[in-house]
């Protein structure tokens, strides 16, 4: 074997600028390769994390039906003792809120708005919404019965509030009886998401409840978990948790923001087609290097045969000079890769002009992506060109088993 | 007045140790209408010499005039209009382009002169009928025997009115019939024409064609020997 | 010389190509599939772009606005302007405008028996919105508004849905009138539209014109006047008449309404140009290798040229030639691919139906329509034939750079 791998090795040498320039391209495919599908899949964990970090998190537990029909009256009953319990249940939550919702009119001195008021713990809101650290004026909520409100930036802009303004809240409550009150701003938030901003402000819980007469009741419990990685061990110990209490049920993020699965889904499946037809063209260009590297050694394979070499032998030899050809191109191209992968997973990958582009798709968090350093992808891209440049490799090489010695010989 | 004239050319190849002197201090003047062979065995430099005429090669020192030109001191492109206009080339093997008909392939140089097609078309119909190969106007070079082959360089050679055409061994590959038929047309071509011919050789049949003899040894031309 | 050269190095060039058919139509086969993958990928990125683009003009933004300087930062009643004077009217009634109509839209709120949600209560002129927008269009359940004072409302399909009401069913309009008061009125449901994307049918109601500046005390005050031409380019002439017309108002063009629109358009033009680098550079490097070889095997021709005196640029020529007719080839192969895959395969549009949400996400409609721009073509084209020159330059230049002697003698 060694002195077949010699043989290969030094006959891939015979001629420097063919064998570099095809371990030139295959190292660029690589390299391209390599750089996509770690920043493909950053930019998949970036926008779940910063989408479900600001307020849906990982999962919820709610009341069945509540999420396609968010009823005041379908709440969950004594609420914060359920929360209490999860809140130690598990090493695989990270935070436990729990939030009373309902639609209100807000109304200042100057104007009203329509807008979706949320009742919040204001001790643990932090662990599963990133708004309490979002306040761009004033503070965020003091503690779960003061009578207070925080609002979204574009609301208050909307509505002319500033931090210190009164705003009166009209909506109906639980009993179905008229819900009122009169509170003082008391901070901005600025979540980035034009949705939360321009209709969203949250109270403190008990306030909440309160004014809707819910008594200790509440409409949903949000859930943080370890990682989106974790999701599935995440649920199971929710519906675990929750086994003893048979009026709720457990939604993990895919229920809560449907659209964001499949939006993904389509990226990865045409991402994919769109490397594939990528890899294509490059075998295709390559190609011709294997032909004609062949086709130029007939002589020299006639000449093998005539000496008593077998046609299986030589076109294994063949494999094998390709295979490592491969091989440079592709150790070459996955050693840059890897490093511009490296380079911006520290310190980001920024298009000018792609923040305004992800805002307008409500993901302002992908104006910088950091692409994610899993070995899987690294290796995928790689493999694959590794199989379809090989495959290709072989489709001259077969021929050499059909070979007669002295025809061979006469080739020019 | 000489169509060739070279004065104190020497060719080395490599350095040092390894120098190898392919010509030494060569004088010669050719004249107009002469046909000369140059002779000698392998390594005697008659290659070599023929390349420097044609500016194929450069030398490493001396004078090369070329029809009243400095060859040695032009630089690659008027060498190769030199080649393009003043000189014809009929090399042992591979003379013929092998994508073009054996037309065309007299037509080439006329093309890269800028010709117009009618003008090249009756001259290539004329020429091909004179070394005897009308009517094999559109086959390829794969087509055509080895002694058609050289028929239609000499043709191509001849078409553009050169001053000079230089030959390298041109019957190496043909067998003693065809070569003798071929000796015969030069010779032919040199007395209707006026053109001068300069053959290298080993040939025995080659050099009993040529009426001037010049015989090379090791870098060196060491007889000119008029003959017929 | 050039005259008599260029067919001569055309038919070296074409013959060269067919010497090893196999390798020139894998080669070929390469810059096919760059090409074609260019066009659709261009196709498919500007479509998108483009559809987002003609959605937001149809979605009431229209070629162009007037409206109070005031009323674009703080939509609110205190910032409506009064219908259009004799000056404005002209400019409006010019042949540059096709559709213009004059509309109210405040914020309110809609409340059903069960549910309230927050609007944007629009009060139109039906008959002018036809062609101007969407509302123009018919509506999928009930009847359209027939006058500006009609009582009726339309609603979206899915709002009727989360409001869980129906036609038929009454639903309260409450907002803010001139003197800060509330102002409420119940309309009849009469008709529910049908809108791409579901914010859209959630957050507009529209309401006829003069019933909603009658509920809401406005007299002959509206928010704004939409208008279309002809052609979505070119407005600022027009823009700069209504703004002489009316210089109290504002007058903006919908690049200067929508200005995120505009920057993903340019930013998705940039980005092509970026994505057809990287293709060629996948079939680039094979275009150079299989020159790279025709001319290493030709070496003896190439000394032969050299020797009758072919110039060390007609050389480069002629390699260059020959690339450039594979290229032309490729070219137009790929082109007539490009064109029937977008223009005839999917001219139809890619059905994401399936991924309906996930679309939605986006902000994109359930149906990708691709959009050949012949610009986005001839920059292509341009492209690859620019660069594909270019990347057989280094084997073009070599061959000029054989020595003659080395070449020939070469066996």
């Amino acid at each position: 074997m060694g002195t077949v791998l010699r043989l290969a090795w030094r006959n891939l040498w015979r001629n420097r600028r063919r064998t570099w320039l095809t371990a030139g391209a295959i190292a660029f495919s690589t390299i391209l390769l390599v750089g996509w599908v770690p920043i493909q899949f950053g930019a998949y964990d970036i926008m779940i994390n910063a989408t479900l970090r600001v307020f849906p998190g990982h999962a919820q537990v709610q009341r069945p039906g509540y999420q396609g029909k968010p009823k005041i009256r379908n709440a969950i009953d004594d609420a914060e003792t359920l929360a209490n319990s999860l809140r130690n249940g598990s090493k695989h939550f990270t935070g436990v809120a729990v939030r009373a919702q309902g639609f209100v009119l807000l109304s200042s001195g100057s104007r009203s708005y329509g807008a979706q008021i949320v009742g919040v713990e204001p001790e643990y809101e932090g662990d599963t919404s990133s708004i309490p650290g979002l306040i761009k004026e004033g503070r965020y909520l003091s503690s779960i019965d003061a009578q207070e409100l925080v609002i979204g930036s574009a609301l208050a802009r909307n509505l002319k509030l500033k931090v210190g303004d009164e705003v009166t809240l009209l909506g109906g409550g639980k009993d179905g009886s008229v819900a009122a009150a009169i509170l003082p701003v008391v901070g901005i938030f600025d979540s980035g998401s034009r949705e939360l901003d321009r209709f969203f402000s949250e109270i403190p819980l008990h306030t909440f409840q309160d004014i809707f007469t819910m008594g200790d009741s509440a409409h949903t419990i949000t859930i943080m978990g370890k990682s989106v990685e974790d999701q599935a061990q995440l649920l199971t110990a929710l519906n675990d948790a929750i086994r003893d209490r048979g009026d709720v049920v457990v939604l993990g993020w895919e229920e809560l923001v449907p659209g964001m699965k499949e939006a993904i889904q389509i990226d990865k499946v045409s991402g994919f087609i769109f490397l594939g037809i990528l890899i294509a063209i490059v075998v295709f260009s390559i190609l011709n290097t294997f032909l004609m590297s062949i086709l130029e050694r007939t002589r020299e394979f006639g000449l093998m045969l005539a000496l008593g070499s077998r046609p299986k032998r030589i076109a294994g030899l063949m494999m094998l000079e390709s295979a490592l050809l491969t091989l440079i191109g592709l150790s070459i191209g996955f050693i840059i890769g890897t490093a511009l992968v490296y380079w911006a997973h520290v310190s980001g990958i920024q298009f000018p002009g792609a923040e305004d582009i992800m805002e307008q798709f409500n993901m302002p968090e992908m104006g910088r992506i950091y692409p994610q350093m899993k070995l899987f992808n690294f290796l995928l891209g790689p493999i694959t060109i590794f199989v379809a440049t090989n495959l290709a490799a072989w489709v001259p090489i077969l021929r050499i088993r059909k070979l007669e010695p002295i025809e061979a010989m006469r080739t020019i | 007045m000489s169509t060739v004239s070279l004065r104190k050319v020497c060719k080395t190849f490599g350095e040092g140790e390894l120098a190898v002197h392919a010509l030494r201090d060569i004088d010669m003047d050719i004249g107009k209408g002469d046909f000369v062979c140059l002779s000698g065995p392998s390594g005697s430099g008659k290659t070599t010499l023929l390349n420097m005429v044609g500016g194929l090669d450069r030398a490493t020192s001396g004078e090369i005039i070329v029809a009243d030109q400095r060859v040695d001191q032009m630089d690659k492109g008027q060498l190769a209009e030199m080649r393009l206009t003043t000189i014809g080339f009929i090399f042992q093997a591979y003379n013929l382009i092998p994508v073009l008909t054996a037309r065309e392939n007299v037509e080439f140089v006329m093309q890269l002169q800028g010709i117009p097609a009618d003008v090249r078309h009756r001259k290539s119909r004329e020429i091909l009928e004179e070394v005897g190969l009308s009517g094999l106007d559109d086959r390829k070079p794969a087509e055509l025997s080895g002694g058609q082959q050289q028929r239609v360089a000499v043709a191509r050679a001849l078409v553009s009115e050169p001053a000079l055409i230089l030959a390298d061994e041109p019957t190496a590959n043909l067998d003693s019939v065809t070569a003798e038929n071929l000796m015969d047309l030069l010779r032919h071509l040199n007395d209707e024409h006026g053109i001068t011919f300069v053959i290298s050789t080993h040939d025995k049949l080659v050099m009993s064609h040529a009426r001037r003899l010049l015989k090379m040894h090791d870098g060196k031309i060491i007889d000119d020997i008029q003959q017929r | 010389m050039t005259g008599q050269s260029l067919p001569l190095l055309a038919t070296l060039g074409w013959r060269n190509l067919w010497r090893h058919p196999r390798r020139t139509l894998v080669i070929l086969f390469a810059i096919v599939l760059g090409v074609w993958f260019m066009i659709f990928s261009a196709a498919l990125m500007i479509g998108i772009v483009e559809q987002q683009l003609q959605d937001t003009i149809f979605n009431l933004t229209g070629h162009a606005q007037i409206h109070n300087p005031k009323f674009r930062d703080d939509p609110a009643i205190e910032h409506s302007m009064p219908a259009p004077n004799q000056a404005l009217l002209e400019v409006l009634n010019s042949r540059d405008v096709v559709q213009w109509s004059a509309r109210v839209r405040l914020p309110a709120v809609a409340m059903s028996v069960r549910e309230s949600r927050g609007v944007m209560l629009v009060g139109i002129d039906p008959q002018r919105e036809r062609g101007l927008s969407f509302i123009g269009e018919p509506v999928v359940e009930g009847r359209a508004l027939e006058s500006i004072s009609d009582n009726g409302i339309i609603i979206g399909r899915r709002m009727a849905e989360k409001l869980e009401t129906r036609i038929g069913q009454r639903i309260v309009i409450m907002s803010q009138d001139r003197d800060k008061e509330v102002a409420d009125r119940g309309f009849r449901i009469v008709g529910l539209f049908q809108a791409e994307l579901e914010a859209t049918e959630t957050a507009y109601v529209f309401a006829g014109l003069a019933t909603t500046q009658k509920l809401l005390g406005m007299g002959s005050d509206i928010s704004e006047i939409s208008l279309v031409t002809n052609s979505r380019e070119g407005l600022d002439p027009l823009v700069a008449r209504l703004s002489n017309a009316a210089p109290e108002l504002e007058s903006m063009s919908w690049q200067e309404l929508e200005p995120l629109v505009v920057t993903a358009m340019e930013f998705y033009e940039a980005f092509m140009v970026y994505w057809y680098l990287i293709i060629f550079a996948a079939m680039g490097i094979g275009l150079t290798n299989t020159m790279l070889m025709s001319v290493f095997e030709r070496t003896r021709e190439i000394g032969l040229f050299q020797a009758l005196g072919m110039r060390p640029r007609f050389i480069v020529g002629q390699v260059l030639m020959e690339t450039l007719i594979l290229l032309v080839i490729g070219i137009t192969i790929g082109n007539l691919a490009g064109w029937l895959t977008t223009d005839v395969l999917l001219a139809s549009g890619i059905d994401l139906s399936a991924f309906a949400q996930g679309t939605e996400q986006f902000n994109m409609a359930s149906t990708m329509y691709l959009t050949l721009r012949p610009n986005d073509l001839l920059q292509i084209n341009a492209l690859v034939i620019a660069l594909g020159l270019l990347a057989s330059l280094y084997p073009a230049v070599k061959a000029a750079r054989y020595v003659p002697v080395e070449a020939i003698t070469r066996t």
